[in-house]
């Protein structure tokens, strides 16, 4: 019943994911609102209904409202849909916070754990905000593929039954395949933890290495997503899904993923700080290791692929040595755990 | 509870419980199918119960009751069906309710002071003649019973809205205490829960008639039964009456605070809310108020370690034979109380709505950065910006519920005390660790591994560490007569208490070596303090002071 009616969503961050998923949102029919930061791209958005700067060549529908009043996105929305850099996250949840009520729905669809504090982007939003119905979404979305319509999937997570069908109700579409879950822990891991085996895959990708090696990489860097995922609380089976498998699988072989292209470079020899200063958009995957190495530290987890991609990254490592830190991570035993 | 709403406390719980039953079975595929549904509830009611009955001693009427229902069952029509589940219904409140005095419950509040003075007074006595001597003990209670924390955050709301307190529970003392306490605090009565066997110890029935107990039956299995209970303490908490529920369910049975709580009861809190809001009651509001209370010595740990180690996590929920329904140890506690000048530490948390939310003095939900909340808004249901009208939503209303747990076992945590008795038994528990190396848990306990005792100073040096790391992580609090004492009168402090009520000493200094004895209470009482990263530190030298407050 709910899925006939038009929703009132408002959608905050206008990068390329968040754009996407604003026009997903206006093209079903619901009363879309979409937030952007800076005064500018809001005004470009609104009159040239195009994200030049982020999503090129995709024309915005004609309903869809931009604006730079992030209090006015909030108060207008029954489900708020958060897409903003990780880092970013705790000042705009906390800003959402002054005009949040607690009957409000919000999804976000940030990749990334906090620095410091491993926290995962639903528990900065309720240390953050007022509201209780949270959820995520984390599957094989390359944004510039689901701009122009081609087909994939996603997870919605929540505890909250409300929150699953109301996204539901926002985004499944022809093309694009919501599916939904309750594991919000795990589609959270999934999602950031991904960006990391993507980096190590652009690297392989950049050395010319064929897909045997892609595949090793993916397997056994889903093996140590599940071993972080389930330390933090999520059920296992969330990453055989579409924040699990789906989504390592489309990040780690696309050009399109900025993770993968930042392991490509690295692999060409150029060096890490140029890269990022060139790239408009951020790279989860590098801040995302750091997090992930701490949490490994302190909890004492074995994640060897975590750990050679944050040598390369992070402690002056270069990318011969991270292949041979791939190639030396012992054999044996496939499977820990056995049942 | 007042007179009037007695009767209609009783009237409301049937008819609640009883339309929900009705709807349901209407809203099934057919007649037929509704009857089927009723029909269930009716057999599996007297299913539960005959199954009861046959340990159980019967109620009067009761068999004849069951066995006239089991006769017409077969035959009944719906609404013979309907008439059955009501009389069953009327007589499960019934015994709830009780017999309960109005005029008495009235006066508790000064009635269970004096009972317990003059339980105090009856411990230390040594004869009759003492007993009359108004010199022989001039402790009173109150010098007993420490209460700190947000008391005045909590009195405030008062005039706000409904109370439920969610105490942590390790001893059936624990209702009395917080009777007590509420009457010290100028709170209205408190009403509560308490299991049938309560009832039937001598000593404390008396208490227990004069708090605002009703009567729980744990036998009682049937689903309906429950429904009842759960009921009962919703439409009570509507018509204003504060609550007191142990949100562990039972006596924690291993001396930790509670971790896991039941979220059925705890629930009620949000359906009274919304129920209030549907009405639209005047102080809709329902505040959740944590509150630990530690002793320095549990009345019934031995039987509840025990119960605890028999088996983890097949422990018995309903323990009929501890020390409570034993006089002579309830007296012989309050003796050690008395005389060793036991403390009672009853510690007051932040309060929360029914949500989880920290609340403010005037009773407004407060987001975790502080902001006011709109509480209605989390359950108005339905579209539109703001909602439309507050509603249940049962799958909703669980993940508040879970929500709320979990920020209880949160403040619970936050403002634990902890006592001498459980600094030591920790320093020792690990110290019997650490000398026995990779041995299993309860072979050490049974055995004592292979170091009997250890030297006084050690003891005494471990137990500064661990304060000094207690201090420095914040958590959990420490007893107010730990706030000056050095590590050494913190250890003698302990085995003073040690040996001094148990069946035998838990741990004793002889020369200068501290010697474990009874290793399952060293367990029980350490287990007070697990949960808590507390990382070993460098001892401060000065006595013991706790910062900020």
């Amino acid at each position: 019943m709910m899925s006939d009616e038009a929703l009132r969503v408002g959608v905050i961050g206008a990068g390329s994911w968040g754009t996407t998923l604003a026009k997903i949102s206006a093209e079903r029919g619901h009363e879309t609102r979409l937030w952007a930061r800076r005064e500018e791209l809001a005004a470009q958005l609104r009159e040239a209904r195009e994200n030049v700067d982020y999503l090129p060549g995709v024309s915005l529908p004609d309903s869809l409202q931009v604006t730079h009043d992030l209090a006015e996105v909030v108060r207008q929305s029954e489900l708020l849909v958060l897409v903003v850099p990780s880092h970013a996250l705790r000042l705009v949840a906390r800003c959402v916070g002054d005009t949040a009520r607690g009957e409000q729905c919000l999804i976000h669809a940030t990749k990334g754990l906090e620095r410091g504090t491993h926290k995962r982007m639903s528990e900065i939003l309720r240390e953050e905000t007022c509201l209780r119905k949270i959820g995520v979404l984390a599957g094989p979305n390359l944004a510039a593929e689901l701009a122009r319509g081609e087909p994939t999937g996603t997870l919605i997570a929540s505890r909250y039954e409300e929150v699953r069908r109301r996204g539901h109700a926002a985004f499944s579409n022809g093309y694009f395949r919501v599916y939904w879950g309750s594991d919000v822990v795990g589609a959270e891991v999934g999602g950031a933890f991904k960006n990391i085996i993507a980096l190590a895959a652009g690297v392989l990708s950049g050395l010319g290495l064929g897909e045997n090696a892609r595949a090793l990489l993916l397997t056994r860097g889903l093996g140590e997503m599940a071993e972080l995922g389930t330390a933090m609380g999520a059920d296992l089976t969330t990453f055989g899904g579409m924040a699990g498998v789906g989504d390592l699988v489309a990040t780690s072989s696309s050009p399109l993923s900025r993770n993968f292209q930042v392991g490509t470079r690295l692999a060409r020899g150029e060096r890490l700080e140029p890269i990022q200063a060139e790239m408009k958009m951020v790279a989860e995957g590098v801040n995302t290791s750091l997090a992930v190495m701490e949490f490994a530290r302190a909890r004492r987890l074995t994640l060897p692929i975590v750990s050679a991609v944050h040598r390369l990254l992070h402690e002056g490592g270069d990318v011969p040595t991270l292949l041979q830190e791939l190639m030396a991570i012992p054999t044996g035993q496939e499977f820990r755990r056995s049942s | 509870m007042r007179p009037e709403d007695r009767e209609r406390i009783q009237l409301e719980v049937v008819s609640r419980v009883l339309e929900r039953h009705v709807s349901a079975a209407r809203q099934g595929p057919g007649a037929r199918q509704g009857a089927e549904v009723l029909e269930t509830l009716v057999s599996d009611t007297l299913y539960h119960e005959r199954r009861r009955l046959e340990r159980d001693t019967p109620a009067p009427g009761e068999l004849a009751l069951y066995a006239d229902i089991a006769r017409r069952l077969p035959k009944a029509s719906e609404s013979e069906l309907v008439r059955m589940i009501e009389a069953l219904l009327a007589r499960f409140v019934e015994e709830v309710v009780g017999n309960f005095d109005e005029r008495v419950y009235r006066v508790s509040t000064s009635v269970v002071p004096a009972g317990l003075s003059l339980l105090l007074k009856a411990a230390g006595a040594e004869s009759a003649r003492d007993l009359l001597s108004v010199r022989r003990r001039t402790a009173s209670v109150r010098d007993h019973i420490d209460v700190s924390g947000e008391v005045e955050h909590v009195r405030s709301l008062v005039d706000q809205g409904t109370l439920v307190v969610v105490p942590t529970h390790s001893s059936h003392l624990d209702s009395i205490v917080l009777g007590y306490t509420a009457h010290l605090l100028g709170l209205p009565p408190l009403l509560y829960g308490a299991g049938l066997n309560l009832f039937k110890s001598p000593l404390v029935s008396y208490f227990m008639n004069h708090l605002g107990a009703y009567r729980v039956d744990r036998k009682k299995t049937a689903a309906l039964y429950k429904e009842v209970l759960k009921e009962y303490a919703t439409v009570a908490l509507e018509l204003g009456y504060h609550n007191l529920f142990f949100p562990g369910g039972t006596r924690s049975r291993s001396g930790a605070v509670e971790r896991h709580l039941k979220k059925g009861l705890l629930g009620t809190g949000l359906t009274a809310y919304i129920n209030n809001l549907k009405q639209g009651r005047p102080k809709p509001r329902v505040f959740i108020v944590p509150c630990t209370i530690s002793y320095d010595l549990v009345l019934e740990a031995e039987t509840l370690i025990d119960d605890y180690l028999r088996e983890v996590g097949k422990s018995r929920y309903i323990i009929e034979d501890d020390e409570f329904s034993r006089p002579r140890r309830v007296l012989n506690f309050f003796n050690e109380i008395a005389t060793l000048e036991g403390k009672i530490a009853v510690t007051f948390g932040r309060p929360l709505d029914v949500v989880g939310n920290l609340v403010d003095g005037q009773g407004q939900s407060l987001d975790p950065r502080g902001r006011v909340v709109d509480t209605a808004s989390y359950v108005a249901l339905g579209r539109g910006v703001g909602g439309s009208a507050p509603e249940h939503e049962p799958q909703r209303d669980q993940q508040y519920t879970e929500e709320l747990a979990a920020a209880v076992v949160r403040e619970l945590r936050r403002v634990n005390v902890v006592m001498s008795t459980h600094v030591v038994a920790e320093v020792l528990m690990k110290l019997l660790g650490e000398a026995n190396p990779g041995m299993d848990r309860y072979r050490l306990l049974r055995t004592g591994g292979g170091a009997p005792s250890f030297p006084h100073g050690l003891v005494v040096s471990r137990v500064g560490e661990l304060l000094a790391a207690i201090r420095e992580a914040g958590a959990p609090l420490v007893a107010g007569e730990m706030l000056g004492a050095t590590p050494l009168q913190v250890v003698d402090d302990a085995l003073r208490h040690f040996k001094s009520f148990h069946t035998r000493p838990v741990a004793e200094r002889r020369g200068d070596r501290i010697f474990h004895e009874d290793r399952n209470l060293l367990l029980y009482y350490s287990n007070r303090l697990s949960g808590y990263e507390l990382k070993r530190r460098e001892a401060v030298p000065e006595a013991i002071r706790q910062e900020g407050g």
